[in-house]
């Protein structure tokens, strides 16, 4: 089971259908909660985390000090801040969840590529903090725009289309809030995850299959994953996804004409119910 | 061995409004970073960002942001090991 669900669902079905993970404390006690954590400005590029030393580890396979570096990572991060890719379907039932909604600019895609602002409007902000937006100019660089449950819906499916995957972030687990669209090479999470196997973005809760007989080999899926899961086999003439790298975001079956890809519960699956 | 990669700060005075380094890297392996975390009600000005290498491990050493570089303000270096 989804650890963070054993956690934090309270009996709803997933983690981040109970509303209680929304509702963080306009007012804290900030005391009570430790040092902030502050960026290091040194290590730009989205991966304040991490640095050139787990690097040259990597590097001199020294294994053992990875490992560590890597569990530390995981550690904070989960603890703070951390996401789990979704499905379209599950990412607009959050919408109904919580209110309000704001789009606001990608601060990965900043840190990747200098995108500009205008440019940059894929990252939803949500939850009462979002109207304490203005205290913070550069969380928010070229403003947030507000968006009504129906508005945000559009703009999300419209996400999904262009080839974008929907992940939620925690802001101090389990506190829900944000809704991003990434795609690999620009979204740090997704790099962390996939270049370092470093656990910074959980898979979802299901797993796109391919049914062969209805795949006609017209290869519009391949190019929609954006966690190397999915190939095209030459061979069989069909699409071809791995399920231990599927991360279940379903880019691949929304884009299928022949509804050849179905998307299936993680948990269905013995082998794959504990591959997160 | 990975390479190493410096940008001259003083040189590479805008890199937001410049950002050729950044979409030239094959590999996206810079990064756009600013000397200062987020401060409240306050916005960072141009000078404070600073491009850095980040994603050492997907640099070639192809060159091509040295190249770019308008204030040549980049330096890439790959130092190989020599066999005793």
């Amino acid at each position: 089971m989804c650890e963070w669900c054993e956690r934090y669902a309270e009996g709803h079905e997933r983690w981040y259908f109970n509303p209680a993970n929304y509702a963080r404390k306009l007012y804290k006690i900030r005391k009570e909660e430790g040092p902030e954590i502050q960026p290091d400005p040194v290590v730009a590029g989205g991966m304040s985390l991490l640095d050139r030393g787990f690097l040259e580890a990597l590097d001199r396979k020294d294994h053992e000090a990875v490992a560590k570096m890597r569990h530390d990572v995981e550690q904070l991060a989960w603890k703070v801040h951390f996401g789990q890719v979704v499905t379209l379907e599950d990412t607009l039932k959050v919408v109904d969840i919580i209110y309000p909604i704001a789009l606001m600019t990608c601060a990965c895609r900043r840190s990747m590529l200098g995108l500009p602002d205008e440019e940059n409007f894929t990252c939803m902000g949500m939850g009462t903090g979002m109207y304490k937006w203005e205290r913070w100019p550069q969380t928010y660089r070229g403003g947030i725009q507000f968006l009504a449950p129906d508005e945000a819906k559009d703009v999300i499916t419209k996400m999904n289309k262009r080839g974008l995957v929907q992940t939620l972030f925690t802001f101090g687990t389990p506190y829900i809030g944000g809704i991003c669209n990434c795609d690999y090479p620009d979204c740090s999470a997704i790099r962390t995850t996939v270049d370092h196997g470093i656990q910074f973005l959980w898979k979802g809760h299901h797993i796109a299959r391919v049914d062969n007989e209805l795949c006609n080999g017209c290869t519009s899926c391949v190019h929609r994953c954006q966690f190397k899961a999915l190939s095209f086999s030459a061979t069989q003439n069909k699409a071809y996804i791995d399920p231990f790298q599927c991360f279940g975001c379903g880019l691949c079956a929304t884009e299928c004409s022949q509804e050849a890809i179905s998307m299936v519960e993680r948990a269905s699956m013995p082998a794959l119910a504990n591959v997160w | 061995m990975l390479p190493t990669i410096t940008v001259d700060d003083k040189k590479c005075n805008d890199p937001l409004a410049c950002r050729k380094c950044l979409l030239i890297c094959p590999s996206h392996a810079l990064g756009l970073g600013t000397k200062v975390g987020p401060r409240k009600f306050k916005e960072i000005d141009p000078d404070q960002f600073m491009v850095a290498g980040v994603r050492y491990e997907k640099c070639t050493v192809c060159m091509d942001c040295v190249k770019v570089c308008p204030k040549s303000a980049i330096q890439v270096s790959f130092l190989t090991e020599v066999k005793k």
